[in-house]
């Protein structure tokens, strides 16, 4: 164990978990909304993250010809870019979430079949987009270029506030707060939580039931890829596997906080953020995973629905 | 259970490869046709170390069929991704495939570890251009190669201490983190890279399993513990999200890392900036320093590869054993087997081969150090 090194980086570990919490966050967006609507885990999710890193890679290289050795971009230039890079990865991965729902849910739902089905379906296209990426890249990690140069705001008491990672966490609490506002108060927003209320009677008051999961899975993929952009942004490189290790995270965020809960996934994420920072710094980068288990069984053990999860039973924010 | 099923297929692919590649043959009705298997990742994110190795062996068997041989050898392709999973699933098919006599590789250490149970109870010989865990030639480890197990480069318990002699040159008052990757190489090399770094010299260590995307705890604690060296034992494509983020995070000092680093696409996916100045080390020295003029030649028409990769010299050299041993009649595996461990070869350089009973060469070999300069790796000398 480590404890020296809280002297110096203490703060600096705390701002990179929260803005590594925060694309936990936005993933974990994606299983919660899902979840919150259908009661069952979207397990493709961890490979519409993939997808819209890769999304991300051609909206800057192949859309906007910036190969992978291009110079920084500047001015007006570079914010045009990442947000073209931002909508394109969202609104890919949007899509792919509608997709996913009707290849792999909407007939077994509308056949009645055992929720377990559904599971299987979804994993099964999980597979097949990896698979498929895997194929097509030769497994090869795949570089995307630095269009944003990683100059600091500054450093306050050894925390380095570096653009990606301010962007990262002003960006991420945006969405969020959009999120939360557009499911709270919007009408669409109010049909999704009926249908997460109960689906039979939402279904008496009117409510196009298709409609309203088609646009749950919509909303869940724009928050994924918006999460796939911020994560090819900072470590500007990408690969077939790399939805298994932020889907798992992503998904223990979202338990952790209490699943079928956008504020339990908001917090939920957070917390993990920094718990791995500190958790590999203090114990060694080889006991993350085992720690961030380890708080979530004993977190299940103690609330078995999530730290925020009872709450939600009524409200299903 | 999504990766278990992502490994089996990648594995089924990888036997449709090797049948599929076996089934090839242009050998001519009277002509004898052998094969030797080749072993290495092909695909992945290591593959330009099993391509780069594929050209060493390939030019030494175009080398050999020019002569018009009374035996024609054939290479059955092997990708084993460089990872274990996949090393030990496809180890079977080869030891049960009788028409190949002989292995060069694995190329990776944990691939080899892996396999090596299959080809042991297949006693199939191999001769591994780059893989450099001590214990598979070491007669306490549990998992060793004998008998079957040689390789022509040296192993760690050269290059750690080399990789620390290199790491730290002209730096004033050293302070090494060195880092490992958990896996049987990367994990390998730390233990021997350690042993050289006295406690004055050691500012800390910490493992970080391969395939992590996120570095900054680590530089984080590199930082905190002023260190003015970081030695990285691992492969090239963490390797080059490890030196990225240390130079993000504000690290100036030398990042230094071993063979499993040493490939064109390092300085490639770290990034020009952030590559510039790396130390690497490997128990190699760079083909076209070895080979004559005109093998260089021949070398770029078949290949069209101008600047040999790493483990070019060591795979030419562990597939020319092999040929040699044909060429004297052993076409079995058992006489292949004792042609290499009774044996005496040359290597490129004029160098003597022989190997000792446990499968290192006897008298060692050379670790070279290379810098990355100007997105290239250059090659310094001998570390």
């Amino acid at each position: 164990m480590n404890f020296s090194v809280l002297t110096t980086q203490f703060w600096s570990l705390c701002i990179q978990g929260i803005a590594l919490g925060f694309i936990y966050v936005l993933i974990s967006l994606g299983y919660t909304m899902v979840y919150g609507v259908l009661r069952l885990i979207n397990f493709a999710n961890s490979e519409v993250v993939m997808v819209g890193t890769f999304a991300t890679v051609v909206a800057q290289v192949a859309i906007l010809k910036n190969p992978a050795t291009s110079d920084p971009l500047h001015g007006t230039r570079l914010v045009l870019t990442l947000l073209f890079a931002l909508l394109f990865s969202a609104l890919a991965c949007g899509l792919l979430g509608v997709l996913v729902e009707l290849v792999a849910y909407r007939r077994l739902r509308a056949l009645g079949t055992n929720r377990l089905a559904s599971l299987i379906s979804a994993i099964a296209v999980s597979i097949v987009l990896s698979e498929a990426v895997r194929i097509y890249t030769h497994s090869a990690p795949v570089t995307s270029p630095r269009l944003l140069e990683k100059w600091s705001f500054g450093e306050i008491a050894g925390a380095n506030f570096r653009v990606d990672t301010v962007m990262i966490i002003v960006s991420g609490g945006i969405i969020f707060f959009a999120l939360d506002r557009f499911v709270n108060k919007s009408r669409l927003g109010k049909a999704i939580r009926a249908v997460s209320m109960s689906e039979e009677n939402s279904k008496l008051m009117g409510i196009n039931l298709n409609r309203v999961v088609s646009l749950t899975f919509f909303i869940g993929g724009l928050t994924t890829g918006a999460a796939a952009f911020f994560y090819t942004t900072v470590y500007e490189t990408t690969q077939f596997n790399v939805g298994f290790n932020l889907g798992l995270a992503a998904f223990t965020a979202a338990v952790l906080g209490g699943i079928g809960n956008l504020r339990g996934a908001f917090y939920g994420g957070l917390f993990l953020g920094v718990l791995e920072q500190f958790s590999s710094a203090i114990l060694g980068s080889q006991w993350k995973s085992v720690t961030v288990f380890l708080v979530l069984v004993l977190v299940l053990l103690i609330k078995p629905s999530g730290i925020f999860g009872e709450a939600v039973q009524q409200t299903r924010t | 259970m999504n990766k278990k099923i992502q490994r089996s297929l990648a594995v089924a692919s990888a036997a449709t490869l090797i049948f599929g590649v076996s089934a090839v043959s242009s050998a001519g009705a009277a002509q004898k046709t052998v094969y030797l298997a080749f072993q290495a990742p092909l695909t992945g994110p290591n593959a330009l170390t099993g391509q780069d190795e594929l050209t060493g062996a390939k030019f030494a068997l175009s080398e050999y069929n020019a002569t018009n041989p009374a035996i024609k050898v054939e290479l059955v392709l092997a990708d084993d991704q460089g990872d274990p999973t996949v090393a030990g699933s496809l180890a079977p098919g080869i030891a049960s495939n009788k028409t190949i006599i002989g292995l060069i590789g694995p190329a990776y250490s944990g691939a080899t570890q892996a396999s090596l149970p299959a080809y042991k109870s297949g006693g199939l010989a191999m001769i591994s251009m780059s893989a450099t865990r001590v214990s598979l030639t070491d007669k306490k480890a549990p998992v060793n190669g004998f008998p079957i197990f040689k390789r022509v480069v040296a192993n760690d318990k050269f290059q750690g201490p080399a990789l620390v002699r290199y790491a730290t040159k002209g730096v004033t008052s050293p302070k090494v983190y060195l880092v490992d990757d958990i896996s049987a190489y990367g994990a390998g090399l730390a233990d021997y890279a350690k042993k050289t770094i006295t406690a004055a010299m050691s500012a800390g260590k910490d493992s970080v399993p391969v395939n992590t995307s996120d570095y900054t705890s680590v530089v984080a604690k590199v930082k905190a513990s002023g260190a003015n060296v970081v030695i990285y034992c691992g492969y090239a494509p963490d390797a080059a999200k490890f030196v990225k983020a240390l130079r993000d995070g504000g690290y100036t000092g030398v990042f230094a890392s071993g063979d499993g680093t040493l490939k064109a696409d390092f300085p490639v996916n770290a990034g020009k900036a952030a590559a510039e100045g790396a130390r690497l080390t490997a128990a190699d020295v760079p083909f076209e320093n070895l080979a004559t003029a005109a093998q260089m030649v021949a070398y770029t028409k078949l290949t069209g590869i101008k600047v040999p990769g790493t483990y070019v010299t060591s795979t030419y050299n562990a597939t020319n054993i092999f040929l040699t041993c044909i060429k004297q009649g052993s076409i079995s595996r058992p006489g292949i087997q004792n042609c290499i461990t009774n044996g005496t070869f040359k290597g490129i350089a004029g160098d003597t081969i022989r190997f000792d009973r446990y499968g290192d060469i006897i008298g060692g070999a050379a670790v070279g150090a290379f810098t990355i300069k100007d997105g290239k790796i250059v090659y310094g000398g001998v570390a």
